[in-house]
Formats: C-alpha cells, structure tokens, sequence
C-alpha cells in the first residue's frame, strides 16, 4: 500500500531556494575521495576474520562459542543449559535444521525434557509477543555477522519475529561462520545488491552487538537494561 | 521543552555560578568524558587512518547538503513506496499538530517514547499532555530526567551526567515507591519493570532517527539500551521524528557514519543496536508497526543553508565536541540553557532560536579549538563560534556598549603608532596605583575580571621596543 | 640568516624578558635579527572579539610593516597564527589578499623556525631543573607545530622533562574570554594548575606568553611556588 507525503514542496522548494538554486529532481551519483572503510582486514582468511569475530564479539555478558557443525546441537544444548533453560522461543525456520542439525534438539530433546519452546507462528498474532515476552531465551540467526565489531545482522520476516531478539532474558544467536565478513561496509553492499536487484528489504534489519546496555546512572555500566541481559554467539564451521 | 530549556530564564553568569560550585556536577562530567574520550581515542588510534574517516563523514554530509531536496525527495518517495507517510514539517507547530493528528486519529492515550533531540526540541510530549496523552521516556536516563518533574538533560548523549544515584534513588523512591539500594543494577532492574509494561501497553511509539536512507527509505536507529526497538516493534503506531538534515544516500554512506558517530559518542565501534527500519510491517508479521509515520523537521534549518553557517548541518549529534570543551567540563550542560549544549550548541543555539536570550553563549569559548579537531565530520565550530560573535557585534549591534569603546579604542591602539606608543609607554606609570610589588593584584575596568581570580604582571619599566633600539645601537 | 622578530604586544609591554631571550637566542644560532618599528599587534584580541572592521587597519599595518621581510619569527604560536589567518580574512581584497599570503608563507614560530628552517635540533642550551611543558592549543592545533619545542627541550643539558597530565586542555586564557568569562576562566585554569603540581616540575614552560601569564598569574595568587618560564629564556640558558 503506497503510503501518503504531505506538504513536500512548499518544504523542499524553500530547501532548493536556500541553496540559490532550482529544485533537482536528478543528480549525479557521488564519487567519494576516501574510501577508509574498504581497508580494515581487507583480504582476509576466514580462519582470520572467525578470530577477530572471536575477539571482538567477546565482553561483558558476551561471549562466542566455535562449534564443529556435528556438535552444534551439543553446543546450543550446553548454552541452554547455562542459561538456565526454557522457556525457549524460537524463529520458524528451516535454517536450524538445514544449517546446524539442531531439528532433533528443538522437536524431540528439550521437549523431553520438559524444556519448553515456542516457535514462532504468526498465524497466532500477539500470542507470539507473550512467549517472547516471559521467554529466558531466544534463538536467532545472524545473517551476516561482523568481525570488527561482534556483531550479528538479523533480518525480520513475518516467521522470524523482531522480538524475539529483545524480549526474553538471554538470546543465544547462531553465526555460521560462512557469514562473518570485516565490518558493517560488506553488509551494507549487500544489503544495497538486494535493492539494486529489485529485492524487498526486511522491514526490520537488527545489527546486534552485545547485550542491551546502559552508562546513564553514573557511568557504570549496566547490562540488561530493556533487552537482554547474556548474549551468547554460537559460530557454527559449516565450511 | 523548546530549544531553550528552563534554566535559560537567568542570566547566563547566574547559570554559570551555580554550576561552577556544583562540584559532584563538575566531577562527575570529567571524569565520563575522560573515559569517552580515552576509549574514543584508543579506538580511533588503532584504526590508523581516522583523519581519512573524518574526510569521508565531511565529505558525505556536504554532499547530503548540496542536494537536500533531491534527497528528501528521494527518501519521502521510498518511505511511501513502503507503505509509510511523510509529513514536511516547517516548525514545531506543524510538527506538533501532524502527531497530536495521528495520536487522536487512532485514539491513543499510551504513547513510549525513544531518545530523540528533535522532539525535544519541538516540545513534543508537553504538546502532547496536553491532549491528555501518558508520554513515557524509555531510555533510562531520560526516564529518570522525566520522572524528576521533567528535568532538562545536561548532555546529549548522557542527559543525566549532572546527576548522582542518591539524587536518582530518591526520585525513584518518590515517584515510584521503589524502597531498593542506589546501585546502579538494581535501579536499572526497577526501569525495566516499569518500562517492560509500557512497552507492551503503548498505543504508539516515537522515536528519532539518525540516519535517513535516501534509497531505501530506510531509517536507522543507534542505541546501547534496546529501548528504541521495543518502542519501535511493540505499539501499532509508530512515528519517527527527524531534522531534514538526518539523510544519507544510501546504506554504504550509513555505515561510515554510524562507524564515526559510535567511536565519537560512546567510543564503541558499534553500539549494541543499530537498527534499520523499511516502512510498516509486512503483510503477516506480527511485530513492528502497522502504521509508520515520519516526520521531517525543518524548524529553522533551510535558514542556514547556503549560509556559512551550512557546515554545523553536518552535525551527526555525537556529542565529541561536548565531550572535549573546556567550558563545557566545567559549567556542565544546564549552563547553557539550550537542549543543545557545548560547542555544537552554542553554535547550533543562535541559529535555530535567534540571538535574543542566547548571545552570550558565543562568548562561552575559549576558542581552543579542540572542538575543531575533534569533530567527525569537520565542522569549523570554533570559526562559526568566532563568526556568531561578529554577527552580534556587527549586525546585531547587540555587544555592550563600553566594550564597544573599548574595542574601538584597541583597534585605534594597535593601528596607529603614536597613540601606542604614548600608551604603551605609559602603561607602567598608569596601573602604578593598582600594583603589589611587581604584579597587579586589584585591577579596574576589563581588568577587574582578571584580577579577581589570578594575578598580572606589572608592565615594563622599559619597553622590548626601546630596549632593543639599545641593543642594536650598542651592536652597531 | 636574516630574520625579522615579530615581538608581539603583550611581549612589548609586559614581558620584554622574553623579547631579550628570543633576540639573543636568535643571534647565538647565527641569525641577524631585525625589530620593524612599526609594528604592533597582529590583532587577535579585537579579532577574537567579533570587531572584525576594528581589526583591518592593525593588521594591514602589520603586513605593511613586514613586506621586506625574509622571516617573520615571533615567541608566540598563537600571534604568529593570526597571520596565518590573515590571507582567509583578506582573500576578497585584490590589493591586501596577496600580501596577506605572502606574510603567512614566510612567518614562523620561534621553535619551527629554528627546528625546521634553520634545522636546528640542539641550540646549546643549559638549564638545570625539572620542566614541564604547556602546549598551547593555537599553536598545537592551528598552526600545527607540535614536536618542535619538545626537540628543543629534550636537547637541552641539565633539563629533566615531565609530561603534564591532559596537556592538551586548553588553559582557560582564550584571549578576551578571561576577562570576559573569568570565573569559568579561573575554573579551567585551576585545573591546569593542579595538573602542574602533578608532575612535581620546578619549571612551566610554554611558547605563548599569553598562556603562560594566565597560568603564573593563577599559580602567583595560589601561592603555587612553581617557576615559569617563555620556552625562549629556558633555550637561551647558557
């Protein structure tokens, strides 16, 4: 649905006019001088961007986990534990199977016992908003994840809730380390390929680095302040 | 709240004197932009090539500028393409009006609110109490500054800088019945309680933006707490509030300013959430907003355009200029008396909200220029601060009238040779009556300010100039 | 080598101390040194002010008076960057805009003069006693000399250097700020000043005199006992 802009000429013929010209409608692309963003770890091995990943995705409340793709269930299973248990919400995708074998974790171990989890059904509505809201922890993928910084790219999907990522207590997000590129400036080609192919974007594109966190009492860090408090990467080697 | 906060009623000297005795305030604004400024240049020195990064931000944010219009088309035509709406708001009052319209179209009463500077600047949520609207601040420190009966913040990025856990523990304990300790984790775990309900109840959200997508039609929030994504994802209505110069092209040109504004304001190469959001939900998703509005904000903007004031639009609000002012560390943010404090701010001030009640804020500079240095995208603060000056002096007629003497009085001095001379060789035998030994302890006129706090050297007996005609006779 | 001392007002009528160090140090190093009569102010102070057409005639006087010139040296960062300033002020005026380039291109601070036109690292200087250093922002950040005086310094005998903690915060003086601003003038200093006693430095030295007495006056009236000193005296300490 096309949405409404109301009073944009008035506004930008003011605009045009300031900058004693006419309006533009078409101009030429930019070409930038500099161009530093292109230059940090440029080049580098996957084995090296996994390590910077490893190190700058490690901090308060924050850490990474590496998994042999075999052994990503035990692994999602340990961080489970760890934190504490279900109630568990989960995306509906089939990524967790396909990418780290963890179909049999999710439909048959942790129901077993007796750990609950949810997986996202819109067909539901605001059921899935409840879930996630008195969840310990939530699943998600990172869909491109970034080495300089720790950060995993999440995108919204109407099976892939937003929520899920600030609502319950802990998330846990799992990193196939094929997604891990230097920094945000190789995410964002990416992102800008699919809008150049036509794509529709996710209306929501989350970058996550770290637990939720706050400096406003004092400058002491607090951790946990709306979102999660622990946030746990699970790198899966599926290479 | 307007541009000028309620402090701005004294004078700017009265301002000053209560804050330079606040030392908790003074204190504690030294030592967070000590660590800021120590993580900021620890990050921006491993980098290796940060003055390449400050070139690329400055070069991108004059582009943006040069072609406003071309791009706010561009971003309004996406937004709607999305599905969302765009209103162009020439001031506060249209502003206001175009929310209070959406706000009472879908008769909402629970509004939740991110951090954002330009609803404060546009008074916002007291237009919106006014139709009896519940505006609640969920980033923590803003909501702290609320429920302490709306206390302006101090700083832009860190509003309760001024403030101390005991002061924030009492306000808690007031307002909220809270009968826990002044820690900081566990005033933090109350916030979450509280704001955790209004997220979920809110009716409609408001957020800022600080990067608008030109191609996308995207908009991105930067944020440690996560508070502005629950305020995004949860209410059905959500409206984004932006000044007309928050645009980028596109997603490439995001990153390296997110990448400038993370390092300058916090010293973090990322914050914990960067977030793009592309219009309403989609069909089936059951978060994010069925109805996304943005609002963009000229409110004395375009009149800086094509000005040489222009380059204080490429402000990425990042606060680093603040973070480094020597004025500012020791007045603090309420000293000000405009939401927009520090060197951005006394720039930025005059500008949006006219000399009267802010010309003395030029005049809070040292011109250091370390604001200068430190600014991201390059804005020649300390010069536009010099330039604001001019302005009052010159066009405003606004300086006062016995520094107008005496400036007129310098000038002729320092321009005509017998009249120096004859000054400056009398000097000596002029401030004789004021003098201790061989220093001024008790001066008059422009010198009485001087005095009062430090000591000054007693002019020569001899002047450099007649003692070196003797040196070279002597030579010769 | 023939240079031409810019000597700077305050140095003229409060500190010619400074003015004797900087010529004498100057002729020690080989330099045949003029003082051009006319001169008198580069203008900062009405400047700095906002008094801009105030300003125009002292600082047409000044490119006048050293149009002969081959160097322009004065003692002070922030003096000598105002001529700097001087060709942007002037870049509309067909007569004044070439002069004024002309003056900025050959005016140097004292210690860039000597490090990077005279390559000289090592003036010969003693002087005993444990010195600290104010880099002043003008200088550091406008005119961009930074290494300069510090070479100087750790050349001379005898002289044990400290860093003073947060140096690079301005010193409160800021021109017509201290008298305008004084009590936020006398706060940012008094931070300076507690940083000076830090270091246990027996000495402050800097390369602009206007810091230098902002800093000494508020030391003076603390009854701070630590001595200062123009980078000129100590560099001309034999």
């Amino acid at each position: 649905m096309q949405g409404k802009v109301q009073n944009r000429d008035v506004f930008l013929d003011k605009v045009a006019k300031r900058l004693g010209r006419a309006r533009k409608m078409t101009i030429e692309p930019p070409v930038w001088k500099y161009n530093p963003q292109e230059e940090y770890l440029k080049g580098a091995s996957r084995d090296e961007l996994l390590e910077a990943f490893k190190t700058n995705g490690t901090g308060v409340n924050c850490d990474v986990t590496i998994a042999k793709k075999a052994d990503a269930p035990k692994a999602v299973y340990d961080s489970i534990k760890a934190l504490g248990g279900g109630p568990i919400v989960t995306w509906k995708d089939s990524r967790y199977e396909e990418l780290f074998g963890l179909g049999k974790l999710f439909k048959e171990q942790l129901p077993g016992e007796n750990i609950e989890l949810f997986e996202w059904n819109h067909t539901l509505g605001r059921e899935n908003i409840e879930k996630a809201n008195t969840a310990n922890i939530g699943i998600t993928i990172s869909e491109i994840t970034l080495a300089e910084s720790g950060t995993a790219v999440v995108y919204s999907d109407k099976d892939r809730g937003r929520t899920i990522n600030f609502l319950p207590e802990n998330s846990i997000i799992l990193v196939p380390k094929s997604s891990i590129v230097p920094r945000m400036t190789q995410a964002t080609k990416i992102i800008r390929e699919k809008v150049k192919k036509g794509e529709v974007l996710p209306s929501c594109i989350n970058y996550i680095t770290g637990p939720s966190k706050s400096s406003d009492i004092e400058m002491k860090l607090v951790v946990g302040v709306h979102g999660p408090v622990r946030v746990k990467f699970i790198v899966i080697e599926d290479l | 709240m307007s541009i000028k906060t309620k402090f701005a009623g004294d004078k700017f000297k009265v301002r000053v004197e209560k804050k330079v005795k606040d030392s908790f305030m003074r204190g504690a604004v030294a030592s967070a932009t000590d660590t800021i400024n120590g993580r900021k240049n620890q990050l921006t020195a491993e980098m290796g090539n940060w003055e390449d990064w400050r070139n690329h931000g400055e070069e991108i944010r004059k582009h943006v500028l040069e072609n406003l219009d071309y791009y706010l088309h561009q971003f309004s035509e996406n937004v709607a393409k999305n599905g969302g709406h765009v209103y162009f708001a020439a001031n506060a009052e249209e502003a206001n009006k175009y929310i209070r319209e959406v706000v009472q179209k879908k008769n909402a009463k629970k509004i939740i609110k991110a951090k954002s500077m330009v609803t404060e600047e546009i008074g916002m949520n007291d237009s919106l109490e006014e139709i009896g609207c519940e505006v609640v601040e969920s980033d923590l420190g803003e909501f702290i500054l609320q429920l302490d009966d709306k206390e302006p913040p101090s700083h832009i990025v860190v509003p309760t800088l001024h403030k101390n856990k005991e002061q924030m523990r009492a306000v808690f304990e007031r307002k909220l019945n809270y009968e826990g300790s002044s820690q900081p984790e566990e005033l933090a775990l109350c916030a979450r309680k509280v704001l955790r309900e209004k997220f979920l109840a809110a009716d409609v959200g408001v957020i800022g933006c600080n990067f608008a997508i030109a191609e996308t039609g995207s908009t991105t929030l930067v944020t440690n707490e996560g508070n502005a994504d629950l305020v995004a994802d949860l209410p059905k209505t959500l409206i984004v509030c932006m000044g007309m110069e928050r645009i980028v092209p596109t997603f490439e040109e995001m990153d390296v300013l997110v990448g400038l504004l993370t390092r300058s304001a916090v010293g973090q190469k990322l914050t914990s959430y960067v977030t793009n959001l592309t219009g309403p939900r989609r069909e089936g998703d059951v978060d994010g907003p069925e109805e996304f509005h943005v609002v963009i904000v000229d409110n004395g903007r375009s009149n800086i355009l094509g000005t040489e004031f222009q380059p204080v639009l490429q402000c990425i609000r990042c606060a680093a200029c603040i973070n480094i002012c020597p004025v500012y560390r020791h007045i603090g943010g309420h000293a000000y008396g405009s939401i927009y404090p520090g060197p951005i701010g006394i720039v930025l001030t005059p500008l949006l909200d006219g000399y009267e009640g802010n010309k003395e804020l030029p005049y809070a500079s040292t011109l250091c220029a370390a604001c200068t240095e430190v600014c991201p995208v390059k804005i020649p603060l300390h010069q536009l601060i010099r330039r604001h000056r001019e302005i009052i002096v010159e066009k405003e007629g606004k300086a006062p009238f016995s520094e107008k003497m005496m400036m007129k009085a310098f000038g002729l001095g320092t321009s005509n040779a017998s009249l120096y001379n004859m000054a400056s060789r009398m000097a000596h035998s002029v401030v004789k009556p004021l003098t201790k030994g061989d220093k001024i302890t008790k001066g008059v006129g422009p010198l009485k300010e001087w005095t009062d706090y430090k000591d000054m050297p007693k002019p020569n007996k001899e002047r450099f100039r007649d003692w070196f005609k003797k040196h070279k006779g002597g030579n010769n | 080598m023939k240079v031409s001392l810019f000597g700077t007002c305050l140095v003229d009528v409060l500190k010619a101390d400074i003015g004797k160090a900087t010529v004498e140090l100057l002729e020690h190093l080989g330099c045949e040194v003029d003082y051009p009569e006319g001169q008198i102010c580069c203008g900062q102070p009405t400047y700095n002010s906002g008094y801009l057409n105030e300003t125009i005639p002292a600082m047409k006087r000044m490119i006048d008076v050293f149009a002969d010139s081959k160097y322009v040296v004065g003692p002070s960062g922030s003096c000598v960057y105002m001529l700097h300033e001087y060709p942007h002020i002037f870049k509309d005026d067909p007569v004044y805009g070439p002069k004024a380039k002309a003056l900025a291109e050959k005016s140097y601070e004292l210690t860039q003069f000597i490090v990077e036109v005279m390559g000289i690292e090592d003036v010969g200087a003693t002087f005993n006693g444990k010195v600290t250093y104010h880099p002043s922002c003008h200088m550091t950040r406008l005119l961009g000399v930074k290494n300069p005086p510090l070479t100087l310094l750790k050349n001379v005998k005898g002289l044990e250097f400290t860093e003073l903690p947060q140096k690079e915060y301005c010193c409160g003086f800021g021109g017509t700020f201290s008298v305008k601003m004084g009590r936020i003038s006398e706060k940012i200093v008094d931070e300076k000043v507690e940083h000076v006693k830090e270091t246990g430095a027996e000495y402050l030295t800097g390369a602009d005199y206007s810091c230098l007495m902002n800093i000494s006056g508020r030391m003076e009236r603390l009854g701070v006992p630590v001595k200062v000193l123009h980078i000129a005296q100590i560099l001309n300490s034999r």
